[in-house]
């Protein structure tokens, strides 16, 4: 429907965009436990750049829900002030927010240069075929889900895979099928973690946004 | 005024303080390329074309971003910036379709232009373009109820987005995928939905947003004339340009094509509604009245001027004889200010000082639904001139703040104490309000005689007795009151229909038929007696205002973009489309930094 005066809308007539879109969802809203999160998050931002706090309200919307819908995103963008057009430009930017249903593990295969050099593009091949699945997919039983990402920032211990929200590092193509046996079998205890937490020696606390919220389905 | 002095290309420029380098080039009629700069929106120094080479600085500067400070020595010539900036270019049209043929900016375009003067002369592009959406015209997609978008033909300006974050109010587009596979994009597809839609045509430096009006309809070369005008369609008005397309040999006159804002820094800055540009199809439509028409028996019959006046003349006289207060008026605040000073010649010539209380002023309002934030307020009002009818001295009650007082007028109607009325109104449909209570009191015989005159053939018309077809506010030259209280001038773009004529002279004739000789014999003379009849007001200088009459368009550029418009006329001369004749600058006796902008009195 369109509130324009003078034109009427009828969208089916013309050619639609082929972009892909995030699903339309049911309607959104926070709990009541992810609402009083925000509003705490949001008072470290001068209240005029409330929009800062763009990335805390997302992370808390996909925890919620497991992924991100248009209603998601339109709730953020109120409780941002923003449009819903804002909101939209960051989620497609960033690689970890999802506006798919994704696995309990999804598996974020660095490609960037060190981790090209040492074989990454066959550690997503020999993921994907272990998984029978390609690059952006879900495997069959809704465990895993196979993404292609940018430089992790664990260069020096390339080939490096993100699973959710910790490191597996040093990951060989030889590895794969075994690796994944070993998630099925272990759970979390099969990451390498961070060698640099590690070395540090400390069990530092993950960030706010990586504490599961409330209502998480992971 | 405080102000900077610099070089550029060895010229010796002064600038207020605070302009940009890129402003001082223009102004200085020194051609930079530029396409993320726009004069009405933010500077975001992105798409990296305006580089010039600034003495003492290690690289090269956007010059769209860079203040001008005393002393500065700028080069826009030097081989390194003129390989930079090809080298820009090149990229611009790495994955730029090129469907010029096919598309609707190809001859205004400002890809075109620059990469013609600034860009080398082919690519070494091999791999094949990105493509959205599809190849060619299939790319067009949806882009709301107004807009098509071609997400090929974008070269991430991102002029949309910052438009309508900073003008309209409503961030509604932006881009998704950041990187290689950058888009332009509202929320979800859903389309810009926006009263100031139309201006993202304008804005855009290529043809990925293209209004659905506009689209595929003409070509730049085809639309030879452009008219500086004004609209009339709310009591903002807003400066506007008129576009003509040439209409085949065969077939007489040029038509209406498309409006387009032209800069008033005091009114619309560089934008115009969406009311405005595309509400116009009713001028040159089917329910165009042009011929005089009047009743026999129950059926309105097509007639002639000669026979309809005297038969007008009979039928008023008749009625008003007994009682002349019993002829009234009912006139639209569309209605310009010399209808207006000549109607009010007519009724006080023929009943006296008190003649206007016989005349009610009728006039709508509409709530413009717009973001909070924005930057254009569309006004309620929809017509153009309730505040020349105040300075004239009709009854307009709260004028342009609140609605029209047609109670006494109806009262009197459905009392059966109005033997005629007489409605003008050159406005859209509906202008003047609901109007079925008079059509209600002519078919039950309570109001015995309705005079219409007008330009569409409505309800209103369809139960008159006499109906005599007006011209619409771009078929005449004419003055208008806005809402800030400034007289602006419309002027004819086209002629009237058919028959139809200009409203100040269907009232001179009419008066003339009543006995009454008012003796102007063009809207000039009226509005040198308006000045002579109200000294020391806003309308003394009434007799001066010049109207412009369609000047060689050379492309939307020039009409709305005074910076642009004055590059146009200045960079452009050896490229297409060729430039011709200019009036607009034929009368400046100088050249050099001045920007050809004629803003309306
Ligand atoms: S659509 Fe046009 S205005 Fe918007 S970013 Fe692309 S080229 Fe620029
Ligand atoms: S704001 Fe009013 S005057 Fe301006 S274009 Fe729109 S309708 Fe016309
Ligand atoms: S390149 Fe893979 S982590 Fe940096
Ligand atoms: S105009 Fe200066 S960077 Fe775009």
């Amino acid at each position: 429907m369109s509130f324009h005066p003078e034109m009427e809308y009828a969208p089916a007539k013309f050619h639609r965009s082929e972009r892909k879109l995030a699903e339309p969802g049911e309607p959104f809203t926070y709990t009541p436990g992810n609402q009083a999160r925000f509003d705490q998050v949001v008072t470290r931002y001068p209240a005029d750049q409330r929009k800062s706090a763009i990335l805390h309200a997302l992370y808390l919307a996909q925890n919620q829900q497991g992924y991100l819908t248009a209603a998601a995103m339109r709730h953020v963008a109120e409780q941002i002030r923003c449009t819903p057009a804002d909101v939209e430009d960051v989620v497609s930017f960033y690689t970890m927010f999802y506006t798919r249903p994704v696995g309990t593990y999804v598996l974020n295969v660095c490609r960037t240069l060190s981790c090209a050099l040492l074989g990454a593009e066959r550690v997503t091949e020999e993921l994907g075929a272990k998984l029978g699945i390609k690059p952006g997919e879900t495997d069959s039983t809704g465990t895993f889900t196979l993404v292609e990402v940018e430089c992790l920032g664990a260069c020096d211990r390339a080939p490096v895979v993100m699973v959710n929200d910790d490191w597996h590092e040093g990951l060989s193509p030889e590895q794969c099928a075994t690796f994944i046996d070993d998630i099925r079998a272990r759970g979390g205890a099969a990451f390498t973690g961070c060698h640099l937490k590690k070395e540090a020696g400390s069990g530092q606390q993950a960030a706010d946004s990586g504490q599961p919220a409330e209502g998480s389905k992971k | 005024m405080e102000t900077v002095t610099l070089t550029i290309d060895g010229l010796q420029v002064t600038v207020e303080k605070g302009q940009s380098v890129l402003q001082a080039a223009i102004e200085a009629g020194i051609s930079v390329p530029y396409y993320c700069y726009h004069p009405g929106i933010g500077v975001d120094g992105s798409c990296r074309v305006c580089v010039v080479k600034i003495e003492k600085m290690p690289k090269l500067q956007t010059s769209c971003s860079m203040a001008c400070t005393d002393g500065m020595v700028v080069s826009t010539r030097d081989p390194e910036v003129v390989e930079a900036r090809a080298g820009v270019f090149e990229f611009l049209l790495v994955n730029h379709p090129l469907d010029c043929p096919v598309c609707d900016k190809g001859g205004e375009c400002p890809l075109q232009d620059f990469s013609y003067t600034f860009g080398p002369a082919d690519s070494r592009m091999d791999f094949p373009r990105r493509v959205f959406d599809g190849e060619g015209v299939r790319a067009d997609v949806d882009f709301g109820p107004t807009l098509m978008l071609n997400r090929n033909r974008c070269i991430l300006c991102t002029r949309c987005v910052r438009f309508m974050r900073e003008v309209d109010g409503d961030a509604q587009i932006n881009i998704v995928d950041r990187g290689y596979g950058s888009e332009i994009a509202t929320f979800s597809e859903e389309g810009v939905h926006s009263l100031m839609s139309g201006n993202l045509m304008d804005v855009c430096p290529v043809g990925a947003i293209t209004t659905r009006d506009y689209r595929f309809k003409s070509r730049p070369w085809d639309n030879p004339n452009v008219v500086d005008t004004t609209c009339t369609l709310c009591s903002k008005g807003c400066s506007t340009s008129a576009w003509l397309k040439a209409k085949p040999e065969w077939a007489k006159g040029s038509q209406l094509i498309r409006i387009t804002p032209r800069f008033n820094p005091d009114v619309n800055s560089y934008w115009m509604c969406d009311i405005g540009r595309f509400n116009y199809h009713w001028i040159e439509g089917d329910a165009r009245l042009r011929r005089p028409m009047q009743r026999r028996g129950t059926a309105l019959e097509a007639s002639t001027w000669h026979e309809v006046e005297p038969r007008l003349r009979d039928a008023v006289q008749a009625a008003g004889s007994p009682d002349p207060a019993s002829v009234r008026f009912l006139v639209s605040a569309h209605a310009s200010t010399e209808e207006l000073f000549v109607l009010k010649q007519l009724v006080e010539g023929l009943r006296g000082a008190g003649g206007l209380t016989s005349i009610a002023v009728a006039w709508t309002r509409t709530a413009k639904n717009q973001p909070a934030g924005t930057r254009f307020t569309i006004p309620a009002t929809d017509a153009p001139n309730v505040n020349g009818a105040r300075d004239l001295g009709y009854r307009v009650g709260a004028g342009n703040e609140g609605l029209p007082d047609l109670e006494d007028l109806r009262t009197a109607i459905e009392g059966g104490r109005v033997k005629a009325l007489y409605v003008l109104d050159p406005g859209p449909e509906g202008s003047i309000g609901d109007v079925s209570w008079i059509v209600a009191a002519r078919q039950s015989g309570t109001l015995p005689l309705l005079v219409v005159q007008g330009v569409l053939m409505t309800d209103l018309c369809a139960g008159a007795d006499f109906v005599l077809p007006g011209a619409a506010f771009v078929e005449k030259d004419a003055i208008y009151t806005n809402d800030q209280g400034r007289v602006q001038a419309a002027s004819r773009a086209i002629a009237p229909p058919g028959e139809a004529r200009e409203d100040w002279q269907i009232l001179v004739n009419v008066a003339a038929a009543l006995g009454l000789s008012l003796a102007y014999s063009s809207s000039d003379d009226i509005r040198r007696a308006l000045a002579t009849a109200m000294p020391g007001s806003a309308y003394a200088q009434a007799g001066q205002i010049t109207f412009t009459r369609p000047v060689p368009a050379k492309s939307w550029l020039q009409s709305s973009n005074p910076s642009e418009r004055w590059k146009w006329d200045f960079m452009f001369q050896d490229l297409p489309p060729v430039k011709g004749h200019n009036v607009q600058t034929e009368d400046m006796g100088r050249e050099g930094a001045y920007i050809p902008l004629r803003a309306v009195e």
